[in-house]
């Protein structure tokens, strides 16, 4: 048992971007911004969202205009007082073209705000401060989950003064306070006793940046660290090994694994040939084999813990005659040739090689072309593949943030939708989803995009991945988190021993 | 000293400092062929880094307007001249990905590296030079076998293995040393040792060679038959000369530290410029990748010069 007092994470793998809110595009610069910062809503580690900076809210009967009540007696690490002029503030600064930030989408359902960003505007119309303690947000038209995206990092909280190091100087008026940041190396965080949900109850958190899965596991059998991220590949040997069972603890995450079909190409046109391609990988094999078994096979694009997935609606089977039927009816029985991207890391050249070997065993010839991480987004956002082996962190737990940026035609590209799928009855399901203010009504039209997903088969489902920690025995307090900054470690704890009379 | 000698010594003086003047100029051209070369094969390089400021999912508006601010909607050759005009006021830029200048961050993890690459070069000169005159004492005899075989098996391995050996070894089996991160020199031994080893076997391989040749030669056997002790003829007559290929390869080796670095420094998690230069391109974050290179460069220019200048130290007979 360490005899320590600081937690430490070893999951970062790279230097985050900073530490300012308005730069959280990656997940280390995330996760370190949950820590300083609070949102007027936050993540609970199960992906529920919860009150935070805002202690309650309500929608008017527009539909459209949200009046959040905010906490009072909150302060800012350095001692200033939180108020409904700092939220207005942090939006702005969020969406203001000088921060060059490039993360205003979740604020653009707000009225004005584009036309902020664009510069068009001097302020965003849709905020209004009413007093220190209530804002009022005007929506462009009704966007039920709009609560949700105000718990993303980017759209946190920051004071009203903010220097131009602030993104390596950090304030806010999260449960941690940022001490220090050494490049690289690691970031370190002290509880702040002020946190309006109790203070953390162990004194210091450090999140270790290590580039290298070894090195990450010798420090965890070191005991230097106190969670390990063990890998889908690495998940066998952890399992098996004695020693190492009991530590082991999983979540489901919001994370889908998929080849995107770019509908636009050749044959892929053909629904037929994407429904071909679907039936022709063997995907339960991939998922056990070459994934440890870490994950659900995926029928759509709802992970199985949110609301508007459908458990009735089934994966495709493997079935390669059904695979090779379609695609003589879509006029292709001698197959065809097809370029499958994949990048470099994690398990995805080998999925990528067991797609290829299954695929040509319905006459569909494989050439992969394997790149790094950017080259392949880049290629895949121009519509220069045809299928993209590649995944999707959920931002917010909502069924809406994987079938909105993944196939609304809206989002093709840059947006997310690289299948470039462009379905008018899809858009318009989702588009009503988006707007429907009743939640049931609202499960229904997911699970009914869902399925036209399943059918219309845009992508090569592949499976929501299970996320699979290692974890000190010593270490109490802690939960897996489903979405990446729904851990904020303020029940974490190291266990101390009992004291014992010396002898 | 009499009056002819110190004039012979300030001509010395002099021929040094214009030497060096001579060569610092003849690196300028150099290191802005660096510049062209690297400014083009960027410019030319697949993937985007306004995609990858903006991370997953964009819209197009801000994708356009950041390529705006950032003049990346230029023609290449505005770009250029924008970028070298910056360089020549000794502004290196804002990074694309953190906003942070590059100068500041390529100075703050460059002494890191220097640290762990000069301290993986004391270790292997050491080491190798006094594995290499010891060999070269008593031709294949016992120590030269062993250490002949121990010096393939040493270039053989490559550093990434030698490093995770050595951190399962004697940081998770014998918890002697920390396995990662940057600190005091527990924290140093590992990754230079790493980064060392391949440069162990092949200075003691060119340090034995180098030695061979000079103990069989004619001034030696003089030094000998005049009666100086064993002793004295190797480390005054024999190293001395030696010395001379040994210091080339310890010049060219400089940039086998620096880039052998990348991987000693991802897999020690030390904080160094291999990593940041490793993480840049991978974000595709241009100035950063473009100022760590011409900043490598000139370290590069000038451990050349360096090494001329510890030739001439160690032999006379070379002109500068």
């Amino acid at each position: 048992m360490p005899d320590r007092r600081t937690l430490i994470d070893s999951r970062d793998n790279y230097d985050p971007r900073s530490l300012d809110p308005a730069l959280s595009t990656d997940v280390p610069t995330g996760r370190a911004v949950s820590y300083v910062f609070d949102g007027l809503t936050r993540f609970t580690p199960k992906a529920a969202v919860v009150p935070d900076l805002a202690t309650s809210w309500e929608l008017a009967s527009d539909g459209i205009t949200y009046t959040f009540h905010l906490r009072d007696g909150v302060r800012f690490h350095d001692g200033t007082s939180f108020s409904a002029s700092d939220v207005r503030h942090s939006w702005e600064r969020v969406l203001d073209p000088a921060t060059k930030g490039g993360r205003g989408w979740p604020l653009y359902p707000i009225r004005g705000a584009q036309e902020f960003a664009a510069g068009k505007a001097p302020s965003i119309s849709g905020l209004k401060v009413v007093d220190d303690s209530t804002i009022q947000i005007t929506l462009t038209e009704p966007f039920a989950i709009f609560p949700k995206m105000l718990a993303m990092p980017a759209t946190a909280i920051v004071p009203k003064v903010t220097p131009p190091d602030f993104g390596e100087h950090p304030i806010g008026t999260g449960p941690w306070k940022f001490v220090a940041w050494h490049h690289d190396d690691y970031l370190l965080f002290a509880r702040n006793m002020q946190y309006h949900d109790g203070a953390p109850l162990a004194d210091s958190l450090e999140a270790r940046i290590i580039p290298e899965l070894s090195t990450a596991e010798a420090e965890f059998q070191a005991g230097n660290v106190d969670v390990l991220q063990v890998p889908a590949q690495e998940s066998p040997s952890w399992e098996s090994n004695e020693e190492t069972r009991p530590l082991l603890q999983s979540a489901p995450s919001l994370r889908l694994i998929y080849g995107a079909i770019n509908t636009t190409r050749g044959p892929l046109r053909d629904v037929r040939v994407r429904q071909a391609i679907n039936l022709a990988v063997d995907r339960g094999m991939i998922l056990r084999r070459l994934m440890g078994g870490r994950g659900t096979l995926a029928a759509g694009v709802i992970p199985p813990s949110l609301d508007g997935f459908n458990p009735s609606l089934a994966a495709y089977p493997y079935d390669t005659a059904r695979a090779r039927a379609l695609l003589k009816d879509a006029g292709y029985p001698n197959g065809i040739d097809l370029e499958l991207w994949t990048s470099q890391s994690e398990q995805f050249p080998r999925i990528a090689q067991t797609i290829q070997a299954y695929l040509a065993q319905v006459g569909i010839r494989v050439k992969i072309v394997q790149r790094d991480a950017s080259s392949m987004r880049e290629a895949a956002r121009n519509g220069k593949t045809d299928i993209a082996l590649k995944d999707w962190y959920a931002d917010y737990p909502d069924a809406e943030n994987f079938l909105y940026p993944l196939l609304h035609s809206n989002n093709r590209g840059v947006g997310g939708n690289v299948s470039f799928f462009s379905n008018a009855t899809f858009d318009s399901v989702v588009s009503r989803a988006r707007r429907e203010p009743d939640d049931q009504k609202r499960f229904a039209l997911y699970r009914e995009a869902d399925s036209l997903a399943h059918e219309q088969a845009p992508m090569l489902f592949m499976f929501f991945y299970t996320e699979l920690y290692a974890v000190q025995p010593w270490l109490k307090g802690f939960t897996v988190p489903s979405i990446f900054t729904g851990e904020r470690w303020t029940t974490a704890h190291i266990e101390r021993p009992p004291k014992t009379a010396p002898k | 000293m009499d009056h002819g000698a110190h004039r012979a010594a300030a001509k010395d003086g002099t021929q040094v400092t214009s030497y060096i003047i001579r060569r610092l100029l003849l690196a300028i051209p150099t290191l802005f062929g660096v510049l062209v070369v690297t400014f083009l094969l960027l410019y030319i390089a697949p993937g985007d880094p306004v995609q990858e400021m903006v991370g997953e999912r964009a819209d197009s508006a801000t994708i356009a307007r950041l390529r705006k601010e950032l003049r990346l909607d230029e023609p290449v050759l505005s770009q250029f001249t924008h970028y070298a005009g910056g360089v020549l006021r000794g502004d290196l830029g804002t990074s694309y990905i953190t906003r942070r200048p590059i100068l500041s961050d390529v100075l703050e993890r460059f002494p890191k590296t220097l640290l762990l690459a000069g301290t993986a070069m004391l270790f292997a000169s050491i080491t190798g030079i006094l594995i290499g005159v010891l060999s070269a004492q008593h031709p294949g005899g016992w120590f030269d076998r062993i250490s002949l075989g121990g010096a393939y098996l040493g270039i053989s391995f490559p550093v990434y293995w030698v490093g995770l050996l050595l951190i399962l070894l004697f940081a998770v089996t014998l918890h002697w040393l920390p396995p990662s991160g940057y600190g005091g020199i527990r924290h140093l031994i590992l990754p230079a040792l790493a980064l060392g080893t391949r440069s162990v076997a092949f200075l003691a391989r060119v340090t034995r060679s180098a030695m061979l040749d000079v103990l069989n030669s004619d001034f030696v056997r003089t030094a000998r038959a005049k009666g100086l002790s064993e002793r004295a003829v190797v480390l005054k007559h024999g190293l001395r000369n030696a010395l001379i290929p040994v210091i080339t390869v310890l010049g060219l080796d400089f940039g086998y530290y620096l880039t052998g670095s990348i991987l000693t420094e991802t897999i020690f998690s030390w904080p160094g410029l291999g990593r940041y230069v490793v993480n840049a391109i991978s974000r595709r974050d241009l100035p950063a990748i473009q100022g760590s290179v011409l900043f490598l460069s000139v370290i590069f220019v000038l451990v050349n010069l360096l090494t001329d200048l510890a030739y001439a130290k160690a032999d006379k007979r070379v002109n500068l």
